[in-house]
Order: structure tokens, then C-alpha cells, then sequence
């Protein structure tokens, strides 16, 4: 069964219809970038000259036929146009389908009767437009691009900027002839430097001054001629009046020596100093020590306690001179002496902020036995509290400000551990006042000795740490009460 | 009788049945035209609404429309498969020799209701299913076929769900079409009220013949279908599966299951039936988009967030046909969309 030609006929109407659509959208694309290329050679009409319009012109017309050729060669398939027909005249998929099965082997008998029906209805059609007008994006903007056009073609040429490069030839004009004497010295053109520039600098040269040595009035004559360079000048009227007035960035650069040596480790105490280097010499033992190195650990000692004031320094020069005579074990000892002192003074220093030190340091080593034994370092600082005496918070030597806690009896972390028996009677609560041994024992403070220490240490705290205001009436309130007992 | 006499007698006996139809349901004339719809494809119609809606009363219309045998089973917790299929029964003949006869159970009819599917066990659904996939019931080795045409019309409840037996998803995929019967607006209402609270009795005059119906199921068989309609078609069904390169959003939000290449059958003969109907000689995308609910929605099940959301099946369906024809005509030139 062939196509109906009435199907026929509307399918290539319709696909004409389709191909005037295409031709027209191609076109506005072709016709856009093309003016886009036209508008850009009407900027070079000066170089193009008469040529410029043409080419323009030619160029627009190029695209939009071009455009227009390739819309118009595309090709449409005939079951989208009958589609395209269905939907546009409300066919309901006839054409579509008439067309497709009156072409296949297998059609049915009601095909002949879905052509003959959609025949009849196509023949009743009224001739319209079924492809659909479909503007492209980049043409919506070609009037645009063709005022721009239309514009560069009817304005003067465009004067382009010349980007010529300099001509390096020989023949190329003469070169200006100004000679090397009558130029300008080149300390004269540059630039003066920045006065913050040069204070760095002056410092160097002060420092220099100071270190070599040199008389007051040379320094002061240096510093002079540096003072008008740097920024003070503007402050002060001359060098001598700033002297005068002083300055504290000059004054801490002429005392260098004062000026700690960031190289060094000013965390060690001269203690620990003196150790490492006695570790250093010895190597090892202090017994397997060079006579020589021992007489150089025993001048750096000396040397030290000289310059502090320490109480080491005996023992030190001691050593020396046992040195001298021979007496190397007698030196030894004299050195181990004057170490431990170092150490106590060292650890003295510390004033209670590290956990060590203390009670603490004089519980443990056999150091602390020959302190006592020897009978030096028995201070204020060295005493040891005796049986039966605590500690007040903030006092003695504990690491702790509120001093070591009160030894308990037989060690026992538990007051039930504690011997003894509960009291008789009636007992209101748990009850720790013991009858027995326990019982019998003494307070180890006395209760009226150190409540007014402690009323003191309360008003220093609320004097200098940040007690909340509100809570001032309380504590004092507490410790009222604690005096009325 | 040439093809043009054969759909013209099609559509002059689909209007014919549909106007004794609506001699006594008032309203609901899209369930009577998808009823009718899938009767002439060959399948079966599961009706779902709440009761006093006229489900029944359709049928039974229906059945008294058509020269064709039927009956009814009402569906209860202890109806029992034999009670479906028929069972083989002890008889004594004129001899006094006594040997099995096969008593015919309802199923055996031309037009069988199933009134409240959901309440019967499993067992006698399947029993039932059975009969409706292979037109045949095997009792006691021997295979019995069912008269032809059989059509099954079932009903069930949707709200009171205590002591039901939902149909699983594979049974339920034996329906061609499931449809929902809601309420009749205000004139219906009226019309109803006063065609049944009169003393006028309403027959129903039987226009219709099984052999006829049968004839009519060749004829829409032979309804040509374009190809981009087939394809469009296929793209709906493949639509509905999440797990498909170009599914929508919505079908890969709620959808755990899509639609079986039955339902594209369904939906494909459904719209055979509705264009020859209509006059058409053939299919077109409106049969399709008007059938696409009623073969899919109980084909998609959803999943999850879909439940929990409460997603209206027939809504996710229209979603996916509108994503579905617009993913085809992205496919062509803007001047040919």
C-alpha cells in the first residue's frame, strides 16, 4: 500500500514548512557573528581603506547566507513532520501512523480504514504554519551588533594606537650626547634613603663605637654626625640635648654588657652550669678526674663565687689550694662541698614556685645527711620541723603554699585505720575523737597558736587574690566564728 | 463487513452497554468507560473504594447488560478454594453405581464478582488468580477451562484493612486496570437519591453477546500503534523504575518497585480499546496519558519515604508520563517538538 498522496503532500508541506523555520533561525546565527566579525573590521578601516565597507558588508551578507544555506539542506524526517502535522491540526497521531503502517507488511485490515479516515480529515484542512518559529539566543542580539555596525561604518576611521617598536639600527638617529662628565655623579641622582632606613644603621656604628673602645669625645662626635640623619634629629635640637634628656633605646645599647646573651641558656642556675662542666671534664666519675681539669673546675668555682658573693667560695679556694699541695682527695672533697652549696642555694632561689625543694629535698639524698653532718647551710631555710610542729600555709620551704599536709599515724590514708577505741556514750554521728591511745594523743598545733596566722594569711589573700567581692562578709563571718570558739 | 462497519458497530455497542450501564449507576462515567475498557482488552478490573459507592451495583449491571453468564462470590476468612473452583462429588446413577462428577464451583461463569477480595485467605485468592491468568482451573489432575469471555470484576475496601488479607504485588499485577471509586459529587448525589427511592423499576436490556465481545477483543488487537507512541509507552513504564539511567526524580525518590512489561501491555491494549472507542482507528498519546493511572498505580509500589510521605500513587503516575514525554521531545530539534 503507497502513501496517500494527500499524506504525502502535507508531510512535505509541512517539512517545508520546517525548513523555512530552520533557514530562518540559521540565518539571524549567521547573520549575528557575522556582524560580530563585520563590526571588527570596520575598526580597522584604516588600514583597509576603501576596502574596509565592502569587506563589511560582504562579511554580513556571507553569514547570514551561509546561515540560511545550512537551515535549508537539513534534512527532516518524514515521521517527524507527520508528527509535527498531528500535533499542529490535532490529528491525534493519525498521520503519524497512517503513514507508518500503510508502509509495513503486517498492517492490518483497519489500517485502509485509519488512512482513509485521517485522508478525509487532512483534506478538510486549513492551510497554516506548523513548524513553530524558534528564535535563536545569540540572534536576539543582533540588532545589537548591527547598530554597532552600522555605526563604525558611518563614523570617522578609528585611530589605532601605533605600537611601533624603537629602531635599534645603526642609521637610526643620533644618540643624545651627553657625556659621562657632565652627567650627574651617581651618588648625586640617587635617592636619599628613607630616614627609618639609616636608624638601623647608626645603631651598628654606635654599638662598633662602643665596643672599640674609642674616647667619650670621638663617640660623641660620631654620634653626632649620626644623630642628624636619623628621625630624632627633628625631635631634638642637637645631639647633646638629646644626650641629655636620654634616651632609652640609646641608653640599653651603650650598656651592651648588660644586655642578656639570647645565645645562652639563662634557664640554667650557676649550679647546673658548674655541673655540666664538671660533667664535661670529668667525663664520668669525679674520682676519675685530671688533677689539671679538677684545679680548672675548681677556678670556675671560685671564679663564680667571687663574682656572687657565695658562700661556696671558701670551700673553693679550699680545694685550690689543696690542690696545690698535692692533696688531690682533700680537694675532691672541698669540691663536692662547694657543690652541694651551689645546690642548696640554687634550690633556696626557687622560693617554693617548683615542686621541688623544701623539706622535700632535705628528706632525700645522703647530700642532706653530710649538710647536717658538716654543720654548714643550717640557715633559717635549712631547719627541719620536729616531731609534734606543723607547717603553716604559705611558710617553710614546701613547694606547696599551704605547706605539707600532717603526717598521718602509721601512714594509714583512713582515721579508721587509726588505733584505738571509740568513746562510750551516746554518739550523735560518726565520731572521730578517740578514746584509748588515740584519744590520749595531743593536738599536734595548737589551736590558738595558729588561728590568728591564719586570719592573717585569710586577710593577705583577700587583700591581693581576686576573692569575689560577695564572698568577703563570708569568709570573714567564718572566721569570726572560728575566733569565738 | 468491512473494517469502518466493524469499528462503527464497535462504538455503537460500547455506548449502547455504557448507556444500560448508566440507566442505574449515576456518575462515575470514567470507571464505567475504564470497566468497559478492560473487559474489551481481556482482562480483569479490581474496583476499590469504600462501601455504598455502587461497586457492585456496576458489576451487576453490567453482567445484566451483557448476554453472558454470571456470578458472585462474596469473600469471607473461611471461603475455602473449593468454594471457588468447584470440587468432585460422590454420585449415584441410574445403575445405583456411585463415581465422581466435577460440581462446578462460581468461577465458572462468564462475569464473576468478586466482592471483597481482601477478605478471603491467600489460598482462595490464588485459587482465583489462577483462574484469571490461565482462563482454566485444574480440579483433580484434570485441567477445566473457563468459559470464554471471563472477565473478573473484584472489589475491596480500602479503609477497613482488620481482617483482610491484602493482594500481594504479583497478584495484584494480574488486574489490567485497578480503579477508585470515590464519591459522586452533588447532582450525582441528587440523581442517585432519586432514581433510587422511587417506585420506577430500571431494566436493564441486554445489548451485547459473548461471541460478540470476543470479536470485538480481535478487532482492537488489530489497532495500529505509530512507533513514537509505542516508544513513549515503553519510556512511561521504564519511567517508573528508580534504578533506570533516565528515571525521574520522583521515581528514584519514592519509588521501591516500577510497573512490569505487563503494564505495558495493559497499558498499550487499554488504549487500543479507548482510541476504537472513541471512532479512532488508531492509538494516540492522550489514550495513553488517560490510561496510564489506572494500568500503573497498583504496578508502582513505593518505597519507604514514599509511605511516610504519603505519596499519591496517581500523582507520582502523571508526574512520570510528563517527564516521560518530556525527555522525548528533548530528544528532537526544537522545530520539530
Amino acid at each position: 500500500m503507497a502513501h496517500p498522496e494527500t499524506l504525502d503532500r502535507l508531510v512535505r508541506r509541512v517539512a517545508a514548512q520546517v525548513r523555512r523555520r530552520r533557514v530562518e533561525h540559521y540565518a539571524l546565527r549567521g547573520a549575528f557573528w557575522a556582524s560580530i566579525l563585520a563590526a571588527v573590521l570596520l575598526l580597522f578601516k584604516q588600514p583597509l581603506g576603501a576596502l574596509a565597507l565592502p569587506l563589511a558588508g560582504g562579511v554580513l551578507a556571507a553569514g547570514a547566507l551561509g546561515g540560511a544555506m545550512y537551515g535549508a539542506l537539513r534534512r527532516t524526517p518524514w515521521a517527524d513532520a507527520a508528527r509535527l502535522a498531528d500535533r499542529a491540526w490535532g490529528l491525534e497521531d493519525r498521520v503519524a501512523t497512517a503513514l507508518e503502517w500503510a508502509a509495513r507488511p503486517d498492517r492490518t485490515p483497519i489500517v485502509e480504514a485509519l488512512v482513509a479516515d485521517t485522508v478525509a480529515r487532512v483534506e478538510q484542512l486549513e492551510a497554516r504554519m506548523a513548524a513553530r518559529r524558534v528564535i535563536p539566543r545569540d540572534g536576539r542580539f543582533l540588532p545589537v551588533s548591527l547598530v554597532v555596525v552600522l555605526a563604525l561604518a558611518l563614523a570617522p576611521p578609528v585611530p589605532l594606537p601605533s605600537g611601533r617598536l624603537p629602531d635599534f639600527s645603526a642609521a637610526a638617529g643620533q644618540e643624545p650626547t651627553e657625556t659621562r662628565a657632565d652627567a650627574p655623579l651617581m651618588e648625586d641622582k640617587a635617592k636619599p634613603l628613607a630616614k627609618e632606613r639609616l636608624k638601623p644603621s647608626a645603631f651598628e656604628e654606635r654599638d662598633f663605637a662602643t665596643r672599640a673602645g674609642g674616647s667619650g669625645g670621638s663617640m660623641s662626635g660620631d654620634l653626632s654626625a649620626i644623630f642628624k640623619d636619623t628621625a630624632l634629629s627633628s625631635q631634638r635640637p642637637d645631639f647633646q640635648s638629646f644626650l641629655k634628656k636620654g634616651d632609652e633605646r640609646l641608653k640599653l645599647l651603650e650598656q651592651a654588657d648588660r644586655l642578656p646573651d639570647l645565645q645562652s641558656d639563662f634557664t640554667a642556675s650557676q649550679y647546673k652550669m658548674v655541673y655540666r662542666k664538671s660533667k664535661s671534664l670529668t667525663s664520668g666519675g669525679l674520682r676519675d678526674i685530671s688533677p689539671q681539669k679538677l684545679k680548672e673546675l675548681l677556678e670556675e668555682m671560685e671564679r663564680l663565687g667571687r663574682k656572687g658573693g657565695a658562700n661556696w667560695q671558701g670551700d673553693a679556694a679550699e680545694g685550690m689550694e689543696a690542690m696545690e699541695g698535692g692533696q688531690t682527695d682533700r680537694a675532691l672533697e672541698a669540691m663536692q662541698r662547694a657543690l652541694d652549696k651551689m645546690r642548696a642555694q640554687d634550690e633556696a632561689g626557687r622560693s617554693g614556685k617548683s615542686l621541688k625543694g623544701g623539706r622535700e629535698s632535705s628528706r632525700s639524698g645522703a647530700n642532706s645527711r653530710d649538710r647536717r653532718g658538716g654543720g654548714e647551710g643550717g640557715g633559717p631555710e635549712d631547719q627541719d620541723f620536729g616531731e609534734g610542729e606543723g607547717m603553716l600555709p604559705g611558710k617553710g620551704r614546701s613547694g606547696s603554699p599551704k605547706g605539707e599536709a600532717t603526717g598521718r599515724l602509721r601512714g594509714s590514708p583512713y582515721d579508721v585505720g587509726v588505733e584505738g577505741e571509740t568513746r562510750r556514750g551516746r554518739k550523735e554521728g560518726y565520731d572521730t575523737n578517740l578514746t584509748g591511745r588515740g584519744g590520749q594523743m595531743g593536738s599536734r598545733l595548737q589551736y590558738l597558736g595558729v588561728i590568728g596566722q591564719y586570719r592573717k594569711a585569710m586577710e593577705d589573700a583577700l587583700a591581693r587574690e581576686s576573692v569575689p567581692r560577695d564572698f568577703h562578709d563570708q569568709i570573714k563571718d567564718y572566721f569570726q566564728a572560728l575566733d569565738e570558739r | 463487513m468491512t473494517q469502518d462497519a466493524r469499528v462503527v458497530d464497535f462504538v455503537a455497542s460500547f455506548e449502547a452497554l455504557r448507556a444500560e450501564v448508566e440507566k442505574v449507576i449515576v456518575g462515575h462515567r470514567e470507571i464505567i468507560n475504564h470497566v468497559l475498557i478492560g473487559m474489551f482488552a481481556g482482562g480483569h478490573v479490581l474496583l476499590e473504594g469504600v462501601p455504598g459507592l455502587g461497586k457492585t451495583l456496576l458489576i451487576k449491571t453490567l453482567a445484566e447488560g451483557l448476554e453472558l453468564s454470571f456470578s458472585r462470590i462474596q469473600f469471607t476468612p473461611d471461603l475455602m478454594p473449593a468454594d471457588i473452583i468447584g470440587t468432585n462429588i460422590i454420585v449415584e446413577d441410574a445403575d445405583g453405581r456411585k463415581h465422581f462428577q466435577f460440581q462446578q464451583g462460581p468461577i465458572f461463569a462468564h462475569i464473576l464478582l468478586a466482592d471483597e477480595i481482601n477478605r478471603a485467605t491467600p489460598k482462595t485468592q490464588s485459587a482465583l488468580l489462577e483462574g484469571m491468568q490461565e482462563a482454566g482451573v485444574t480440579v483433580g489432575g484434570v485441567s477445566r477451562p473457563l468459559p470464554a469471555p471471563f472477565f473478573v470484576l473484584a472489589t475491596q475496601n480500602p479503609i477497613e484493612m482488620e481482617g483482610t488479607y491484602p493482594l500481594p504485588e504479583a497478584q495484584l499485577d494480574r488486574f489490567l486496570f485497578k480503579l477508585r471509586v470515590r464519591y459522586p459529587a452533588l447532582e450525582e448525589l441528587n440523581a442517585i437519591i432519586d432514581r433510587t427511592t422511587q417506585a420506577r423499576a430500571v431494566t436493564v436490556d441486554r445489548v451485547m453477546s459473548g461471541a460478540k465481545v470476543m470479536a470485538f477483543r480481535e478487532l482492537i488487537r488489530e489497532v495500529p500503534i505509530a512507533a513514537h507512541v509505542r516508544d513513549l509507552a515503553s519510556t512511561i513504564i521504564m519511567a517508573t523504575h528508580p534504578l533506570w539511567e533516565h528515571a525521574p526524580d520522583v521515581a528514584r525518590r519514592f519509588v521501591r518497585y516500577g510497573a512490569s512489561p505487563r503494564g505495558a501491555q495493559a497499558l498499550v491494549l487499554g488504549a487500543k480499546v479507548r482510541a476504537l472507542a472513541e471512532g479512532r482507528f488508531n492509538v494516540s498519546v492522550d489514550d495513553l496519558k488517560a490510561l496510564a493511572a489506572p494500568a500503573l498505580r497498583h504496578r508502582i509500589i513505593l518505597n519507604f519515604e514514599g509511605e511516610a510521605e504519603g505519596i499519591d500513587t496517581d500523582q507520582l503516575v502523571s508526574q512520570i508520563v510528563e517527564s516521560a514525554e518530556a525527555a522525548v521531545a528533548q530528544s528532537k530539534e526544537p522545530f520539530l517538538r
